[in-house]
């Protein structure tokens, strides 16, 4: 192996974890909030570190360019989308969970 | 404290320069006209406050002003008054006074904070004005204000849009338009309720519009990954539309080239310190997520941040967002509502080195050391 391809294969193996993270934070952590943590961040890293053995696999090429701009996209409009719901939520008056409800 | 020292340092230059002045030309030179002066031309301000929203961005907006001029005259002052209706009575302090002087204190936190390195060459006093009558109207207002302008040489009055200590009635344009009789400069702190009635579409500037199109056209340049004729051709035209057509609402400020430039340099320097911060925390987030025991405790925290204006408010709050463990909730002008994760990621957003790093971006260096949430918190704790 050529040591770019072990480098794409340490950042897409990095996108799985975060991903797989974000999942399993979906489904354990208590509330609407602790889950929008979950999903709006781990889940940002993965996709970036996806991203960027994308990048690194094409090498020179404009694709790369092109996978450096999503990039770009994905960390302006993920935690944006990742705001939006917590606020909607907030106004809706939903309470946060705590560890005093945990009982 | 320091703010009790300034008090002593007075400087009684300003307005004998003032005057000196307008009576060496033409006497009608003397009257500063019924047009509102924005921005601030002087470096000594009287700003009266009463409990308000835009408070905090009024004392913003004049200690920069202060500041501004001071770096041309060398000395400058601004004197926040709080005018209490009530005449004060043997009886002592009524409630009115002990809130004035809550909120006096607090102005005086805030100033010094938005000071930062000009404490030396820009003085800030806080007091109380209209305490030996009851103030009933608006002229009633002018003034004491007015009296306490000419005993202490100021020569502008910034009012705070918000500013109402009657209550129910509006005050503001009256009461302006008798200080502005009375001789002083009197300018309105563009604070956020103002900007809020103001339309999505400006109308923009040539400038503005030839940076747009660079940019567009530039992007789309890249996209396509050619300059042959048709790239270039097609380029030119979607760019033309898109100018046209966004021209208004894409850039809300005057295009100043130098300043962009120096911000994304900047920029440059931010992104891979935001990454490195998203990684390590997300690798605490992992810890805790996949941890048997989920040793989350999530709590709601609430400040305000030492940033100004929406493009940097809106990347911290982005960027705490991004770092895990904090979740931006609400932002209502520079006052955060996050959710935290962890107690860990509560401790790190209050340390303030995302506030620190999106202050260096937008401000430059300088404005990288006003002191971290905990420590505006310690000193607001401590007002004596």
């Amino acid at each position: 192996m050529t040591p770019t391809e072990i480098g794409v294969l340490v950042l897409a193996l990095g996108g799985v974890f975060f991903a797989v993270v974000a999942a399993v934070g979906l489904v354990r952590l208590p509330d609407l909030y602790t889950r929008a943590h979950s999903t709006s961040k781990s889940e940002t890293l993965g996709a970036v570190l996806a991203l960027a053995a994308v990048a690194l696999a094409f090498g020179d090429d404009l694709s790369t360019v092109k996978a450096v701009l999503l990039l770009v996209f994905m960390f302006l409009t993920n935690p944006t989308a990742a705001h939006a719901i917590a606020r909607a939520a907030s106004e809706q008056g939903i309470e946060p969970w705590t560890t005093e409800d945990e009982s | 404290m320091a703010k009790l020292d300034t008090r002593k340092e007075m400087f009684y230059t300003g307005w004998s320069i003032f005057q000196s002045r307008t009576n060496g030309c033409n006497a009608r030179a003397t009257g500063t006209g019924d047009t509102r002066w924005i921005p601030v031309t002087g470096s000594r301000i009287l700003v009266p406050v009463s409990e308000s929203g835009t408070l905090r961005n009024t004392v913003a907006y004049a200690v920069e002003q202060a500041l501004e001029h001071a770096r041309e005259s060398g000395t400058g002052a601004v004197h926040f008054v709080y005018p209490v209706s009530e005449r004060v009575t043997l009886e002592g302090p009524t409630a009115e006074f002990e809130q004035a002087h809550t909120l006096l204190d607090r102005v005086a936190v805030w100033a010094e904070e938005d000071l930062g390195d000009g404490a030396e060459s820009v003085t800030v006093e806080t007091g109380l004005v209209g305490t030996q009558e009851y103030l009933f109207s608006p002229g009633d207002y002018a003034e004491v204000l007015v009296e306490y302008a000419r005993d202490n040489d100021l020569e502008i009055a910034v009012f705070d849009p918000g500013f109402n200590p009657i209550g129910t009635t509006p005050l503001l344009p009256p009461l302006e338009a008798e200080v502005r009789e009375a001789g002083l400069e009197v300018s309105e702190a563009p604070v956020q309720r103002e900007r809020r009635s103001s339309l999505l579409v400006q109308r923009g500037t040539v400038g503005q519009f030839l940076a747009l199109f660079g940019v567009s056209f530039l992007f789309y340049l890249l996209l396509a990954g050619s300059v042959k004729p048709f790239e270039l051709a097609t380029g030119a035209i979607t760019a033309t539309v898109v100018a046209v057509a966004l021209w208004g609402v894409s850039l809300t400020g005057p295009v100043d080239p130098v300043r962009t430039v120096r911000q994304f340099g900047r920029l440059l320097v931010y992104v891979p310190y935001l990454l490195w911060q998203i990684v390590i925390a997300n690798l605490q987030v992992a810890y805790v997520v996949l941890h048997p025991d989920l040793p989350i405790d999530p709590e709601i925290v609430e400040f305000d941040a030492a940033v100004w204006s929406s493009l940097p408010v809106t990347t911290l709050a982005n960027s705490i967002t991004l770092t895990p463990g904090t979740l931006t909730v609400d932002v209502s002008r520079r006052h955060f509502t996050v959710h935290t994760l962890t107690v860990d990621s509560r401790e790190d957003l209050f340390g303030g080195s995302l506030e620190r790093a999106v202050r260096f971006v937008f401000y430059g260096l300088a404005a990288a050391r006003i002191p971290s949430p905990v420590e505006r918190r310690t000193e607001e704790d401590d007002p004596s």
